[in-house]
């Protein structure tokens, strides 16, 4: 169970990215974070596992309080939980293989890693990740030698590096087109349905309605919607979005992945 | 996975292989590159080696042969254990790629080449630590902090008195003392021996004014009289303008002098300072500027000569226009040779033969920049001819344009902002080159530079280093600027 | 309105040829340009060039022979020799001469196309060299001689006409020149090689300071950034040579300063470089990690260096290749390697054709290094 409560940031140059954000997280939900640009989607996800320090608020995982962690309980924290990125955040002049060792990082020995000395037990695990993401025989290519898709098949089996129970998926498919979203979030869905909660953010409804179990919706940092994606009609669209907005599709072909 | 792969070849084969030839075991397997690389790498790591080590002279003639060898090994001879060990990998290598496909990390012999290399190298450049005297550097950095470049204008005030020195047993020397607008000077007693003591004073001073009290010798040398005679004398004026100060004749004041019983006027000098208010440039500072200006100056008249002859160059070294019949494409391919192969030589070796035609001065620099300036932009130019996009040529002729007004509006514009961005890049480069080509005398501000070091200048040699920073930091930085807003 | 903007722009254009008249004019003089000289006096650099086509590369070691035949000046003051028949000998138009008189000299069955050198004997014991030739392919050669009345003879002792043959005994082997080129040339490799080194292992941390991205944060981040970017800008102003002269100056002549002189230099460029380098690198992957708990040393190590290092291994050849370059010529001031042997053989001017081995050396060693550094670069990207 992941509580967020009364979640605010503010940023150094005054942007409010947050403002009192609380709500709950139950254990294998799929919650889906929808909003415009600059709605502060991807602050909240960053505040979860604190790659940005809220400014006030508090959030608790099974009664950890992670915004109160010192930096050596927060890395172990951290390592429960997998993230996805929109821009996939590999490092394009390494192979494949160590980008997906890099999800193993928190668990390593840190002076032997450093090293590039790994468990036997480690390169079975991502071998299979690999495997499991279809793309095992990409393992000794270089990252920026992959088309997006499978860039973002290595930022997923990265973070399964990480044997999470808490996924946080940052706009996954933003850069990806229609097809290739269906086959990134068909893996979500499954590793949502294998028990690990997922909270994913994105931005084409039609995807919402499809993946999610639940929705919350931000508009200027503050948040507008909490509910099921079925409850989102078109009056709460516009609210959400705005009245200039339009309903675009992303696309009604279903993923063969 | 690997054992399940069968053995394809000996490993003892390919071992054999490559003991007798490093590399060869590796072709065997196919592994061409692999193979050559080795090789390749091997001979030159050993000619290296052989190359530095001495040679194992007296092997048979000594009867000790196990010191020999020894002697041998200490001088040079150890670092064939870098080729050994490369071939030992060698062999592993081959073996291990014919047993179980797999080639072992090439760290190893890369490890064994950098010993070589580094190690060789070190004796080769006579790195010694020990030469880096700190106090040394001191001593040179200290001076190079205060730039003789300006300094505040004054005013001298000035007065002195002949002292006799060593007394003579015959002669009685001239009376130490001299009046001169009001100023009174005089030295007791009149004469004296080295480093005997002297009571002089003077009056008819500024008041209340540091005075610098020195020595000059009857040659004419300047000797200090404060410290241990290392370090300047300096004693205030009382309120009415007089000093009393009890001085010792230094000890090097007869120096050059062939008879030392010979009785010579020596001079006490009194030296005072007042600002004037203001600042005014040095002489040395005057040189710097001068130095610099010709610097500069070299710098431009080089590019405009050598963008005057890289022009037409540039035309017989593009591909483009000289590939069409086999006689031009000849005059194309001498081009080039001759531009590449003048473009490793530094203009600083070109600045030597034209020291050697015109003489020492900034004409010669000038040439050598010019030349060497020249092959360097005609080989950018021509890359330039070489991109010209045909479109745009197409579409001026397509509108009826006769070959005048093609080449005014199809071509030009295409290449005169690129040649002029070269242009202002290659004089930024000669800026830099005419300032260390006074070096060999070819004039600017590096003649006078190396001079100064000579003579243990180092203010001046500081102002120098301040004025080079600035003007080449400006160019720098405009020439940046100038082709940023063409490109 | 309009005309007033045209005058405006005319005004200027003329302002703006009149400097640069001025401009040209003042460099001119500075200058000292005279191409009448430089047309007039080409003479002089014949000797450079054509010993430039004749480097000093290989040498034989020879055998002299000697051959003789006394020549009396004038005819009645010592005996004529005897003339030989056979074998290789010497013989003149006349058997002996008056003082001014000239007489042609003949030899015959000597080493064929071989170098040789004629000269006077004495007869106080003093040689005075009157030429030196090559023999044709038959052995033979003919010389036309004054008989100079240094040559005459003394208490009835004729003067002697002697031929030295050089008779090659061994093949060709380097000559002294080019084994010293070779020397050189591995010094001044290595200084470049030593100087990158070492300025690399001096600018790599250094240049994380200079980052905007690592180091700009607070007001002592700010000006360690700026002191490092300041020092980088300044160093890097001043060519390798200027800063020879000053260590040459501290640590003495030889390759020790050139190489320091270098690292300095190098040291600044290279911090430049690299910290460009550092600052474009992906903040996505140092999130990425992060986010899955590494700590900072591993996200340095997994997300840091496998961005940058192909960068800096590319400047790093790049700069190895430039400091070659400047140690072929960083002896000229007192910085060790070619260039010293170089100056030295400029200087000395009875070196051109060992200058002209240096040259070649060099040019050569550019042009491979220039290829290997390319081909190298081009790999990395």
């Amino acid at each position: 169970m992941l509580r967020i409560q009364n979640l605010t940031k503010v940023y150094p140059n005054g942007t409010q990215a947050l403002k009192d954000v609380s709500f709950e997280v139950k254990d294998g939900e799929f919650l889906v974070v929808i909003g415009l640009s600059g709605s502060g989607k991807s602050t909240l996800l960053r505040c979860i596992n604190r790659l940005i320090d809220p400014t006030e608020g508090k959030i608790t995982w099974d009664d950890i309080d992670i915004t109160a962690a010192p930096p050596a309980e927060l890395r172990r924290i951290r390592r429960q939980i997998g993230m996805v990125f929109q821009q996939f955040n590999l490092v394009k002049r390494s192979s494949v293989m160590t980008n997906v060792m890099n999800g193993r990082l928190g668990y390593a020995n840190p002076w032997l890693s450093l090293l590039g000395i790994w468990p036997p037990t480690d390169k079975q695990r991502a071998v299979k990740a690999l495997e499991r993401v279809g793309i095992a025989d990409k393992a000794s290519s270089r990252a920026d030698a992959l088309s997006g898709g499978q860039q973002q098949r290595v930022g997923i089996a990265r973070a399964l590096m990480q044997e999470p129970r808490l996924v946080l998926a940052d706009e996954p498919v933003a850069s990806l087109d229609p097809v290739l979203s269906h086959s990134i979030l068909h893996y979500l869905e499954q590793l949502n349905k294998e028990g690990m909660t997922v909270i994913c953010s994105l931005h084409f409804l039609d995807l919402v309605h499809r993946y999610a179990t639940r929705v919350i919706a931000l508009k200027d940092g503050i948040k507008v919607f909490e509910g099921l994606p079925a409850e989102i009609d078109r009056a709460k669209f516009k609210e959400i979005y705005g009245e200039e907005a339009q309903e675009v599709r992303a696309t009604t072909v279903e993923a063969s992945a | 996975m690997k054992e399940s792969e069968p053995a394809r070849r000996s490993p003892l084969l390919a071992g054999a292989l490559s003991a007798l030839l490093p590399g060869l075991g590796h072709v065997s397997l196919r592994q061409w590159y692999r193979g050559v690389a080795i090789l390749l790498s091997f001979l030159v790591l050993t000619g290296i080696v052989a190359w530095y080590a001495e040679p194992l002279i007296s092997w048979d003639s000594s009867i000790y042969p196990l010191l020999a060898f020894l002697a041998w090994f200490k001088f040079g001879g150890f670092w064939y254990l870098a080729p050994a060990g490369m071939w030992l990998w060698n062999i592993w290598d081959a073996a291990s790629l014919a047993g179980c496909g797999r080639t072992r990390t090439i760290l190893i012999p890369l490890l064994f080449g950098m010993m070589a290399a580094y190690g060789i190298g070190w004796q080769l450049v006579e790195v010694d630590f020990s030469a880096a005297s700190l106090d040394r550097a001191m001593a040179i950095i200290r001076p190079m902090l205060y730039p003789d470049m300006v300094e505040e204008r004054r005013e001298l005030n000035r007065m002195w008195t002949y002292v006799s020195v060593p007394c003579s047993a015959t002669e009685t020397p001239p009376q130490a003392r001299r009046e001169e607008d009001g100023k009174v000077a005089s030295a007791t007693p009149d004469c004296a021996k080295l480093s005997e003591a002297l009571t002089v004073s003077v009056s008819g001073m500024w008041p209340d004014t540091d005075t610098i009290v020195w020595w000059e010798t009857a040659i004419g040398d300047d000797k200090p009289l404060g410290g241990n005679e290392n370090a300047p004398l300096i004693v205030r004026t009382d309120a009415t303008g007089s000093l009393t100060v009890v001085i010792h004749v230094p000890s090097t004041v007869m120096i050059a002098q062939p008879d030392p019983s010979l009785m010579l006027q020596h001079r006490v000098y009194f030296d005072q300072y007042r600002p004037l208010g203001g600042y005014q440039i040095t002489s040395n500072g005057g040189f710097v500027l001068k130095g610099m200006m010709e610097s500069v100056t070299m710098a431009l008249m080089a590019t405009t000569l050598s963008i005057l002859l890289a022009i037409p160059i540039s035309f017989l070294a593009a591909r483009n226009l000289m590939g069409g019949n086999p006689f031009t494409l000849f005059i194309y391919v001498i081009t080039r040779t001759i531009l590449n192969f003048v473009r490793s030589i530094e203009a600083l070796i070109l600045a030597i033969v034209f020291v050697i035609i015109v003489g020492l001065g900034p004409f010669a620099g000038v040439m050598a920049l010019a030349v060497h300036s020249v092959v360097a932009l005609a080989k950018l130019y021509s890359e330039v001819i070489e991109g010209i996009d045909p479109g745009p040529i197409e579409a001026v002729k397509a509108t009826g344009a006769n070959w005048l007004q093609v080449a005014r509006y199809g071509v030009i514009p295409q290449i005169v902002p690129p040649f002029t961005a070269f242009t202002i890049y290659r004089w930024d480069i000669n800026v830099r080159m005419s300032i260390i080509i006074g070096m060999v005398g070819g004039g600017g501000i590096g003649q006078y530079l190396i001079q100064w070091i000579q003579i243990n200048e180092m203010g001046a040699v500081g102002a120098a280093f301040i004025a080079i920073a600035v003007v080449v930091i400006t160019l720098d930085y405009l020439s940046a600027k100038v082709r940023e807003r063409l490109v | 309105m309009k005309k007033l903007s045209h005058l405006k722009r005319m005004v200027l254009s003329a302002l703006v040829i009149a400097a640069l008249v001025y401009l040209y004019s003042v460099s001119y003089r500075v200058t000292n340009m005279d191409f009448v000289r430089l047309v007039k006096d080409a003479y002089k650099a014949r000797e450079f060039v054509s010993a430039f086509l004749h480097p000093d590369l290989f040498t034989r070691d020879t055998e002299t022979v000697t051959i003789t035949t006394t020549f009396p000046i004038p005819c009645d003051s010592a005996p004529i020799s005897e003339p030989v028949e056979s074998g290789p000998r010497l013989v003149t138009s006349v058997p002996c001469a008056g003082e001014k008189e000239r007489f042609i000299l003949e030899g015959f069955d000597m080493a064929p196309s071989t170098e040789i050198a004629v000269r006077w004997h004495f007869p106080d014991g003093r040689v005075f060299t009157i030429l030196r030739t090559t023999t044709d392919a038959d052995g033979h050669f003919s010389a036309e001689v004054e008989a100079r009345a240094i040559a005459a003879s003394a208490g009835g002792v004729a003067s002697a006409i002697e031929v030295d043959t050089y008779i090659p005994i061994s093949g060709l082997k380097p000559s002294q020149a080019m084994k010293d080129v070779t020397r050189e040339i591995f010094v001044t490799i290595f200084m470049a090689l030593f100087s990158t080194t070492i300025a690399t292992i001096i600018a790599a941390p250094l240049s994380f300071l200079a980052a905007s991205n690592i180091t700009k944060r607070g007001p002592l981040g700010t000006s360690v950034y700026y002191i490092t970017r300041s020092f980088f800008n300044i160093m890097r102003s001043y060519d390798p040579l200027v800063m020879a002269t000053v260590f040459a100056f501290w640590l003495g002549y030889g390759p020790f300063a050139g190489t320091m002189a270098l690292t300095v230099v190098t040291v600044a460029s290279l911090g430049k470089l690299f910290s460009e380098a550092v600052e474009s690198i992906d903040p996505g992957p140092i999130e990425a990690l992060q986010a899955s708990g590494a700590n900072r040393m591993q996200v340095v190590r997994f997300a840091v260096i496998p961005q940058i290092v192909p960068d800096f291994v590319s400047f790093i050849v790049y700069h190895w290749d430039i400091n070659v370059r400047i140690s072929t010529i960083i002896g000229f001031v007192g910085g060790g390697g070619i260039g010293y042997y170089l100056s030295e053989k400029i200087n000395s001017m009875v070196g051109y054709n060992q200058a002209a081995t240096a040259i070649w050396a060099i040019v050569i060693v550019v042009w491979v290094l220039d290829f290997l550094s390319a081909e190298v670069r081009k790999k990395l990207t």
